[in-house]
């Protein structure tokens, strides 16, 4: 029974870092550009949402409504006034490029809300659970399961049947040749990026809504996706978010065995897998 | 044949790479429906022409002109949209896609045109054995049906203006005949033709006039029915090219 609960926390904490991971598995995975402001931006709009939400007492539902469309629009200024300048065979470029956006960030954020851990209130959807034999399943955990599952599946389609999707991977996998079959790879990489930072609009009230947050805690949220997307296997959507469960699971198992071994025991899990399959759990290579 | 009217040619075409100057002072001209051969040794510049055209490379705007209007150094998908589409060196497929999907994304971004030459029944049609490996991925396919589909990615664009870069390179004697019969059918739409070759009998065998480069200019320009082997071993190697 300990362990049967130990693997529903993992799901249910994998389900969170699959929507971290989703974005990254866009812009990593498939667009081979290492975002390290990633997990500052889910900080940033966690903390836009708590002062929102204080300011105007609204809910969390409207508050997706917001930045979802705010996140999307600095995604797509990200890509077009930053990234697009640095974009090419080399990742090194974008990796230092945002290295610097993530530092200015942390201390923006640091500057506007000071070093004090917030929350968001969510109206008791927060702590709501539910019994199932002895087993407590938290609402909000799966609700983020739910909404990371439905993500991803949708992204995937996304990718895969639209005109837009076949654009990026075309671009991807070869940019010059994407330009000279009609593709704008600028046009198209603004939108990715937009729907990659667009996503964190959701993770950052759901974030808000689970845990404390504070300006510094963007790196680790980084450090989860980028492993959950190295585990799952580069250029996967899915990969992302059987990453994420793996990462999930093995953090909830570890901390069955003691208290604090388990984010030591996801890190571990994520080395084997880089040592053993390095292309990645759900990768054809 | 000056008479015609061009559906794109170069005046003074200039490209460098940095500080390598690549193309000197290249004038050229092709009218619609006509198949020009571009030869010369590697290093020519013959391949920095096509990118040139296609706008891979900052060039001038006055030194390209598609029917009068000066294009130079626009941007690749508004060439695209004018009606120039290209076979690339080295294939330069989507890895990772199927051979359906590569096809598509041409589909996706081609030329608006009235009416659509080209359709992927017609590629198919064109090369039966792509619609078998529809769903196969590129990679997985020989380097002569990777050369086809390039083609029907090229074609599917609606090109009025094709260039082929070196599109026999590395595939068997056999296969580079298969994809060469196809290229009369191509031009036969009215869309005209620029194949660069290494196989200089092969070019002149294919084509209605010929070009051939040297270290970045032109050195001979002819009816492909009329040049001779020495005009072209002159032209080619540059022998008596100083007096010439």
């Amino acid at each position: 029974m300990k362990w049967l609960d130990a693997l529903i926390q993992g799901v249910l904490l994998g389900g969170m870092y699959a929507q971290y991971a989703l974005g990254m598995a866009l812009m990593f995975g498939v667009m081979r550009l290492v975002n390290i402001a990633h997990g500052d931006l889910v900080v940033l709009l966690a903390l836009i949402g708590i002062s929102a939400s204080v300011a105007f007492g609204i809910g969390p539902l409207p508050l997706v409504l917001i930045l979802v469309p705010l996140a999307a629009i600095i995604g797509w200024s990200l890509q077009k006034f930053v990234l697009n300048k640095v974009v090419g065979a080399d990742s090194l470029p974008s990796l230092i490029a945002t290295f610097g956006l993530s530092i200015a960030l942390q201390n923006l954020m640091l500057e506007i809300w000071s070093a004090d851990t917030r929350s968001m209130r969510g109206g008791g959807i927060e702590s709501a659970s539910i019994d199932i034999g002895g087993i407590y399943i938290g609402l909000l955990p799966v609700l983020i399961l739910v909404a990371a599952t439905l993500l991803t599946g949708g992204l995937d389609l996304t990718m895969h049947r639209t005109r837009f999707g076949r654009a990026l991977r075309a671009a991807a996998a070869d940019t010059e040749a994407a330009a000279m079959t009609g593709v704008n790879p600028r046009v198209v990489y603004a939108y990715a990026t937009a729907i990659a930072v667009g996503i964190l609009g959701l993770s950052g009230v759901f974030f808000a809504l689970r845990a404390t947050v504070s300006p510094a805690d963007g790196p680790a949220q980084l450090i989860y996706a980028f492993e959950a997307v190295i585990i799952g296997g580069m250029g996967s959507i899915w990969g992302g978010f059987v990453g994420s469960m793996v990462l999930g699971i093995a953090q909830a198992i570890g901390y069955r065995i003691d208290p604090g071994f388990g984010t030591l025991a996801g890190h571990l899990v994520f080395l084997t897998v880089l040592a053993t399959r390095p292309q990645g759990l759900m990768s054809r290579g | 044949m000056t008479s015609t009217p061009s559906l794109l040619s170069t005046r003074s075409l200039i490209a460098r790479y940095g500080d390598f100057q690549a193309l000197f002072s290249v004038d050229f001209r092709i009218a619609p429906g006509e198949v020009v051969a571009l030869i010369g040794a590697n290093g020519a510049g013959k391949s920095t022409f096509l990118r040139a055209l296609m706008g891979l490379l900052p060039v001038g705007r006055d030194m390209v002109l598609f029917e009068d209007q000066p294009v130079g150094g626009s941007q690749p998908h508004h060439m695209v949209q004018l009606g120039v589409a290209m076979v690339p060196e080295g294939r330069r497929l989507f890895a990772g896609m199927s051979v359906e999907d590569n096809l598509k994304v041409a589909i996706d971004h081609a030329r608006k045109a009235a009416d659509k030459t080209w359709t992927l029944e017609r590629i198919y049609k064109l090369f039966p054995i792509l619609q078998e490996k529809r769903a196969a991925q590129v990679e997985k396919l020989s380097g002569g049906q990777q050369q086809m589909v390039a083609i029907g990615r090229a074609l599917l664009a609606q090109p009025r203006l094709l260039l082929c870069d070196e599109i026999s390179l590395g595939l068997a004697p056999k296969v580079i005949r298969e994809i060469y019969e196809v290229l009369p059918e191509i031009a036969k739409t009215g869309t005209s033709i620029i194949i660069v070759e290494q196989d200089v009998m092969l070019a002149q065998r294919a084509s209605n006039r010929l070009y051939c480069m040297l270290e970045g200019h032109i050195t001979l320009e002819s009816l492909s029915s009329d040049v001779t082997r020495a005009d072209i071993a002159q032209a080619y190697f540059g022998a008596g090219h100083e007096v010439a």
